[in-house]
Order: C-alpha cells, then structure tokens, then sequence
C-alpha cells in the first residue's frame, strides 16, 4: 500500500513537473533570447553611422536615457550610432530557463524566491499591471548569464579623473576573477558545485596589481544563494600580511575611493530585497553595445604589449569620461530601484536593462533631494569580435565603465581585458586560503 | 656577529639547490615586475631635537614560471637598504658618542638606584667598551655602522625575503604549496602587539612597536607546506600549514644603547654596571669585606643557541571558514625572543652577583597552543575576532633570582566595524577597530615586576576623503598596568600614483611606575625593573614626537 501511495506522489510531481516545464513556450523564450529575430527597432531620423551631439540631440530624446541626453546637450560627449545586433546568450543559459524556470515563482515577500536551479527565473514579458513585475526583473539579472559560469578581468584598469581639468588623478590596476557557484549552465560541474556547505552563489576575487601603496590588497567576496543574507567579504592587506574579515554591510562604501558605491558594481550588487523595485515600462533606448575588434581607437597609453594584442577602449570627451565607443537602439526594460533604508544616500537608480542580456548598461543615479547625482555606463563587447577565446561563448563582456559624479564633476573610468575562460579561475581561487597563498 | 655567516649560508644554498632542481625538471620564466621605492622618515623628537632620518631603498621583485611539476611557480625577492642619517646629524643626542648621567636618563629622573647602584648604561658599547663589546656578542653588539645602515650587518639583512613557491594539484582537487626560503609567516588576527604572530623575531630599534609589522618583523629561512584541502560538507575552506623555521634562532632587537629607538631602554641597562663601591657596602654592612676590584657588568654572556636540528622551531596550524566565521588551531615550539636573565651568584647561595657579570641572557624554549577566531555578525555589521595562546617555559624577570619559568596566557578581543558616516564629509566608510588584549601569568610571583593580569586597549578609527587620496587617523593605545596611554594621530595624502605624504604626532604619556629592588633595601624605586611595569608605552614617555613620512614609489 505504502508504496503504491509512494508511487502515485512520485507520478503527480513528475506530471507536474512535466506540465511546469510545458508552460514556458517557444515564443517565450524566442521573446526573451532573440527580440531582434524578427527585426531590429528603428526610430524616425536615426541611422547606422550617425552621429549624436549637441546640434541634433533634441531630436533624439525619446531614445536618450536622461543622463545621456543632458551630457549630450552640453557638449560633454556625442555618440556614434551602430546598427543593433542580437547578442546571443550561451545556448546552455537559454536551455536551462526552458528546462528550469517554469515553475519559479516570488515569495511572499521581497526578497523571497522559490528554488531556482539555473537559467533566467522570468522570461515572460515582464507587464506594468503586474505589481511585482519589477522585483522579477530584479530577480533576472541577479541570475543572469553575466559573464557565464566563471570568467576573469585581466588585467582591468581603474582611472579617476577630474572631469574638468581631465586630469587623471589616480589610476589602479587589478585582476577580477568571478565564480558561481550555482546556477551553472556551461562549465561543469552542472549545475552546482559540491561541496558547497554554505549554499554559496557567486565568488568575486579581485587583486591589486598598482599601484605601489596598494599592491597586493586582495578581495574576497562570497555571495550566498539567501538573498537575505549579506555577503562574506575578506580583505587581504599586502602590508599586514593577514585576511581580515570585513564588514559588508556597508555597501555604499566608495570602493578604494572611486565614484563607485560597492553596490554600484555591475549596475546593482546589493540584495533583492534592499530595494524597492518599479518597472517603469519597455522602451528602445540608445545603449553602449558594439564590436570591440570594430572600434576605430583605442587608448595605447595605459595597456601596452599586451600577449594576444588586445586593446583597451580609448575615453574622450569631457575630462576623458566617456568611452569612445558606438550605440546600439536596443529593447530596454526600465526599472526603478529605491532604498529600504532611508538612510541610503541615494533616493532611487533609473536602470535601463538590455531585454536581451539582462545588462544594466546604463544606470542614473537621484541623490536624496531627487537631483540627478551620477551616471553609469557598462560598455557592453560582443564576444564574437572580441579575444579569440571569447568566441562563442554567449557573454555580453563588461568592456568600458564610466561613472560619472555629475554633481562633483568627477569620473572614474575602467578598462577591461574580459577573459570567459574556466582555468583563470579554478575554485581554490575563491578560498581565503588562497589570499595568504598569493599574497607575497 | 661573524659566527652568523657560516649557517647563513646553508639556508641560501638550500633556497638555490629548490630553484636549481626546479629549473632542472622544465621550468621557463613567464612573466616578472619589480616595484621599487625610496622614502626619507623624519622625525623630530620634543626637547631632543631630530630623532630619525631614516633613507630607505626598497626593491620588490616577483618572477613567475611555467612548469611542468609545478601547478606554479615564483620567486619573490625583497632587498631593502636603510641609512639612519640621525646618528650623523644629532651625535649630540644619539650615536656612539653619547653618554648619559645616569642609567634611565631618557625616560625618569635620577634616583637612589641610578646613579648610585647602577652606572649609566654605555652608548654603542663596541665602540666604546671592550668587555661590554664582548659580553654582549651575538646579540647588542652592534658597531656604529650598524646602527647607521641596520640592514647591511653580517646576517644579509638587506635581503629582506627572498623565496620560492610552489604549488602542485594532490588527490584530484587538494593543492600542496611549498614556499621555501627567507619570509615572514604572519599567523592570528591582532595589530600592534602580538599574540600568534610569534614566528618571526621583531626589530623594535626601527621605531618601537609603532612601525608595521611587516616593516620589523625579522625574516626568517623557512620551509611553509599548505595542503589545502578547500571545502567539504561541513567547512567551506580548510587548511593544514606546517612551518619549519630552520634558521639560526635570532631574538628581538631591542635596540642598543644610544640608538633613538631602544624598548623598555633594556639597551642601555645590558650595557650598564653595578658600582663596586655600592655592592662592596653592602659587603660591609653583612660585616663581610669588599670582594669586587672594579664595577660588575650587568650581562656576563648571551648564550645563542646554537644552529642544530634540534634548536629549530615548528609550527602546525589548522584553520577553516565555517559559515560566518573563520577560525584556526595553532601550535608552535619556539624560542622565546626577549631575553630573560639568569642570575651568576658570587658563590653558590650568596645573593651578591658574580664579579664578572651579573646575568647570563638566555633564550628559552617555549612551546604554545592557541587559536583564533573571527565571526561576521550580520546583526551588528560587524566583525569580532578572538586570539588566544597558551605558552609554557617562557621565563619572566624577578627581583630575587633573576627569573621564574612561568605558564603564560595571552588573548585579544577585537571588533572591527566599517562604517559609512556622511555627517563626516565624505561617502567613505571609516574603520574603526578596538582590541583589547590580555596576559595573565600563571606561576605569579610578587616579586615578578608585573602584573599578574594587565590589559593593553588600542583603537583606530581612520578615514577617507577625496577619493581615497586623503586619509586622517587616530590610534590610542592605554596600557592599564603600566597607566601609559600612547595617541597617533596622522593624516596621509597620496599626489597621483607616485608620492605618498604621511604627517604624523605620537605622545604618551606614563612612565611613573615604580617598583622596589630588595637589594635597595625595599625602597620603591625605578631601575632598573620598573622597565618592566612601566611597559613599551611608559618607558618612552619622552618620546612624543612630529613625525614625517615622505614616499615615492618608481
């Protein structure tokens, strides 16, 4: 009796499960992985080659996040138009919401999901009569194919500048390694890790390479699938020679004393459920997508010999904030974030997230009063015109940052050597037993 | 110092043998950077005048290989060349030439055991004093050039580190590390004073206890394995070290007299006398007659061990990150590196000292257990961290019989904070840390100039303006015991990538703390124990300094 009570319980998950899987359609997925099968967006006056300034910008509005505009109309930057073309997440990624997602679904409260095991949790088009439709986004890009199962940034150049004298004050050199743990679709183990007794997501390992005073200055930090949880971080200090346990809850911290808030990195790095979220509509909006092979210059000065030849994007315009690269008209989903905590020093973040990628390319930042307080940029490098070992491997590389602190006149840029490849960042990379290894 | 040169050799030549075998076995070099900076340290010390002008040249160089062994492979190498140009400009105040009124004349005023007991302690003794030059050797007996260019003496301590790594894959996902050679081994969590970071000796004549560590902690020839082991089911990180310090043992530099920076003033009183007339008296009044011709050195010899297999120091450590916290298990046999003085009887029983010195210096062994401990709570955003060792056969000072071997236990209790204060003007998250650290004494004796339990409380609170650029701080370090309080404030600026500016003050206060010598009849006086109740922060009460740092880095 018991087992033949054991076998119909068996049946009916396996049914719904079945039935689960059967939700999530092709046009689904069709809608969320290739928006531009079926032709890519245009705009009345707008063509390939193009370029955007300050004579022509009003023209273009519509199409301009509110930050680029501004910068635009004053003369600050102008941008080239590119034509829009599909960025292909790995086929692993896509695979795995078809055979993972349907049954995700939000938890009773903001920051609650049910288990997800790999893939993106909501491909469904996300809607503005759904309340929560802003929360899912939030959910698709905490899990999104980012760069793939494991990749690093190396080397990876961080320049602060005075945006009006445009002089760089500052430049720091460092090797960024990322790992997930969970939520593999491509490098095996698939699609976890074991053992993983803490129920890790992700690992962020960065080194510092210059300068001088800050050599050897290592992060490690451990990112757990409880979004409630906040992250382990270890710091590694060249001159003390020992791990310190940092405290991580001060993600507003300007890292190393850049424009960037800890949280700013990758366009949002703080928990689901410190923000309230607001999806605030889709749009087709000009966002930084281009072949990075294709780009006409390239800055020759700071990266230089490099082993497979590759460049780092050149930055122009005022003070040598923004990166000299082409726009693409792109499905963009807008989302609002606001801090939980009032304390928070920003009131909200307008991010423009790629339908496609699930990037936040662009990010607008509102101070407490509500003012427009900084703007941030995440160039985004097709990896089929990229390193050769890129190829193929459906990652939107993280090309060229800028941050903008509108308010203080101050940037910091950053230039990446994006590298998708599995042996740059075993495991025991991500161990903080490898800070006091590595560290001399 | 020159019996150093022979065993020096051995561990260079065991460093150069690894490098051969593995250039031997298909090792070819990728890639290689070398870092260099100068920087000139001038501080000026209130009513003394200029107290360090140190010139330091510093190369760091790394090279890493490809083999076909090794998973990795490098070699780090740190050569530093240091001038102290102090004893040139201010000879009045420091340097072979000075010579004091009484023994303690820096940090008290005279009193009845200085100088009526004691002689004042003798400058630079192996420029100036045959006996003292040869008691001391092998320990405070450095010449006037090696206070002038500290790194250039006969254990090639220019070569800061030099050492080679390696790892290699074991048992499919285990990764074994070898580094073999001259390096520092830094374990536990604390800053400032030490509890587990015992491994390497400490040069406090560089400035005291306020350098970094890894500024003055001495290098040591040393073999490091690391089998990490990574996560399993129950930790997600675990690894086992075994340290093997092969070198010849070296103690702490205390500093010698006459140098600007000497701990507890301990190099002046090893290089000071007891008065003949003083001990002939107290002959007199036991009605016994005068024994002692001339005035008794207070150091007989420094019995260094000697280099042998047995005199070589180990350490096991175990450690592991379980959830929110980070922990380890630490074992080590070592060599105490503060010295401990035994005391030479005139005859066996007499409590009068013997006429060619009164303390031999010894090093004993020392064995230790301790652990640490660190633990993110998510509730406070905040980190604590606990240390702890357990020693037995360290030997501490007594006013009879010159020392006791006694069990030891030392602990720190720390909390580390990040936080972001934007009433303070800036977006950056100030670090603010307190530790507490503890020493209690387990075989306690009355005698013994100590407190049988005292507590050392410091904190830092440092900040960050302009992007990082400008950073302000404070340290206060209050030693309850020694009623000493020491307060750092400093501000450094970064100018672009190359300079760095460091403007800094450090006051104490203390040093008041006396203690009585039954041999002074019980009074309560300050020499020469009071050393030791006074601490590192009361004996340099007069030390309060202006202190400029100016780097920069090729």
């Amino acid at each position: 009796m018991l087992k033949l009570k054991l076998f119909a319980v068996t049946l009916a998950a396996a049914v719904s499960i079945s039935t689960q899987a059967a939700e999530i359609s092709e046009e689904v997925i069709n809608n969320s992985f290739h928006p531009y099968k079926n032709g890519v967006p245009s705009y009345p006056g707008l063509s390939v080659g193009m370029t955007i300034d300050q004579s022509n910008v009003d023209q273009f509005k519509e199409i301009l996040d509110p930050a680029m505009y501004q910068f635009i109309k004053a003369g600050d930057t102008s941008i080239t138009v590119g034509e829009t073309t599909s960025f292909d997440l790995h086929q692993s990624y896509v695979d795995a919401t078809r055979k993972y997602s349907a049954g995700v679904t939000l938890g009773a409260g903001n920051g609650e999901l049910s288990e997800t095991v790999a893939g993106r949790p909501f491909p469904e088009e996300p809607s503005l009569d759904d309340p929560r439709a802003g929360e899912k986004l939030a959910w698709n890009f905490k899990y999104g194919y980012n760069w793939g199962d494991s990749a690093a940034i190396k080397p990876f150049y961080w320049v602060m500048r005075n945006m009006d004298s445009g002089k760089k004050e500052r430049t720091l050199k460092f090797n960024f390694n990322f790992l997930n743990y969970t939520h593999r679709t491509t490098q095996e183990p698939l699609p976890k890790i074991t053992p993983n007794p803490s129920n890790l997501f992700r690992g962020t390992y960065a080194m510092v390479l210059e300068p001088f005073d800050v050599k050897n200055t290592q992060l490690l930090i451990h990112r757990f699938e409880d979004d409630t949880k906040l992250d382990n971080a270890y710091l590694y200090l060249g001159f003390q020679r020992r791990v310190r346990r940092l405290s991580s809850g001060q993600t507003t911290d300007a890292f190393l004393g850049t424009d960037l808030m800890i949280e700013d990195f990758e366009g949002y790095n703080g928990r689901v459920s410190d923000m309230q979220w607001k999806f605030l509509g889709t749009k087709n909006i000009l966002l930084p997508f281009y072949n990075h092979n294709d780009l006409t210059s390239f800055d020759t000065e700071i990266h230089q010999n490099d082993e497979d030849g590759f460049q780092m994007v050149a930055y122009g315009g005022k003070g040598g904030c923004f990166p000299e690269v082409s726009y693409q008209l792109r499905k963009v989903y807008v989302l609002e974030s606001s801090p939980i905590d009032k304390s928070h020093p920003i009131s909200k973040r307008l991010h423009f997230i790629d339908a496609q990628t699930f990037t936040m390319p662009r990010n607008v930042l509102y101070d407490r009063k509500g003012d427009m307080w900084k703007s941030f940029t995440i160039g985004q490098a097709h990896p089929d015109h990229h390193l050769a070992i890129n190829k193929g491997s459906g990652v939107s590389i993280d090309d060229a940052v800028t941050m903008i602190d509108i308010q203080a006149n101050h940037c910091t840029t950053a230039q990446f050597k994006g590298i998708v490849d599995p042996s740059l960042s075993p495991l025991d990379k991500f161990t903080v037993q490898n800070m006091r290894t590595s560290g001399s | 110092m020159s019996k150093l040169i022979t065993v020096q050799r051995k561990p260079l030549s065991l460093v150069l043998s690894a490098l051969t075998l593995t250039m031997a076995n298909g090792v070819s070099a990728a890639d290689s950077n070398l870092e260099v900076f100068a920087e000139n340290a001038s501080y000026y010390r209130d009513e003394v005048g200029l107290s360090k002008f140190r010139n330091t040249l510093q190369l760091e160089f790394e090279s890493k290989f490809s083999s076909n062994l090794f998973r990795s492979i490098s070699v780090n190498a740190i050569i530093r060349g240091t001038y102290d140009g102090v004893y040139d400009m201010n000879d009045d105040e420091f340097g072979e030439d000075v010579t004091y009124q009484y023994l303690g004349e820096d940090w008290h005023s005279s009193d009845v055991s200085s100088p009526v007991i004691l002689t004042p302690g003798v400058a630079v003794p192996c420029e100036n004093d045959t006996l003292l030059c040869h008691n001391l050797d092998g320990y405070m007996d450095q010449d006037s050039n090696d206070i002038r260019y500290p790194d250039f003496n006969d254990s090639y301590d220019f070569i800061r580190e030099l050492y080679v790594t390696a790892d290699t894959v074991v048992g499919g996902d285990d990764i074994l590390s070898f580094r073999l050679g001259k390096q520092q081994v830094v374990w536990g969590k604390t800053d400032l004073f030490r509890v587990l970071d015992v491994i390497n000796p400490v040069d406090y004549s560089r400035h005291n206890i306020y350098d970094e560590l890894e500024d003055i902690r001495i290098p040591q020839w040393m073999l490091k394995v690391d089998w990490r082991m990574g996560a399993n089911k129950v930790f997600d990180d675990s690894n086992f070290q075994l340290v093997w310090n092969f070198d010849e043992f070296r103690p702490s530099n205390l500093g010698t007299c006459g140098q600007s920076y000497r701990i507890l003033d301990a190099g002046c009183f090893f290089s000071s006398y007891v008065n003949a007339s003083y001990l002939n008296a107290v002959l007199g009044s036991m009605g016994l007659p005068a024994l002692y011709a001339g005035n008794v050195p207070i150091i007989h010899d420094v019995e260094e061990p000697d280099w042998n297999l047995s005199n070589t120091q180990v350490g096991l450590k175990w450690e592991g990150v379980y959830g929110d916290a980070t922990f380890s298990l630490n074992a080590l046999t070592y060599r105490q590196q503060l010295p401990s003085l035994h005391f030479r009887p005139f005859a066996e029983g007499l409590p009068i000292p013997a006429a060619d010195g009164v303390f031999d210096i010894v090093f004993p062994r020392v064995n230790l257990l301790g652990g640490a401990i660190d633990y993110y709570s998510m509730a406070a955003d905040a980190v604590w961290r606990v240390e702890f060792a357990y020693t037995e056969g360290e030997e501490l000072a007594r006013d009879t019989d010159g020392h006791k071997e006694t069990e030891m236990a030392r602990y720190v209790i720390g909390l580390d904070k990040n936080l972001v204060i934007p009433a303070l003007g800036t977006q950056s998250a100030f670090l603010i840390s307190v530790q507490l650290f503890g020493e209690h004494i387990l075989d306690f004796e009355k005698d013994m100039p100590n407190e049988e339990d005292n507590w050392i409380a410091t904190m830092l609170f440092k900040g960050f303006y302009i992007n990082n650029r400008l950073s302000p701080q404070i340290i206060l370090a209050h030693d309850v015991g020694g009623k000493a309080t020491a307060i750092a404030p400093s501000i450094s600026y970064l100018s672009g990538n190359h300079w760095l500016f460091n403007l800094g003050l450090n006051i104490k206060t203390g040093g008041d703390e006396t203690f009585p010598w039954t041999v002074a009849g019980g009074a309560s006086v300050t020499e020469p124990l009071s050393r030791f109740t006074n601490g590192p922060i009361g004996v340099a009460n007069n030390e309060d300094e202006v202190q400029l740092t100016i780097r920069y880095s090729f």
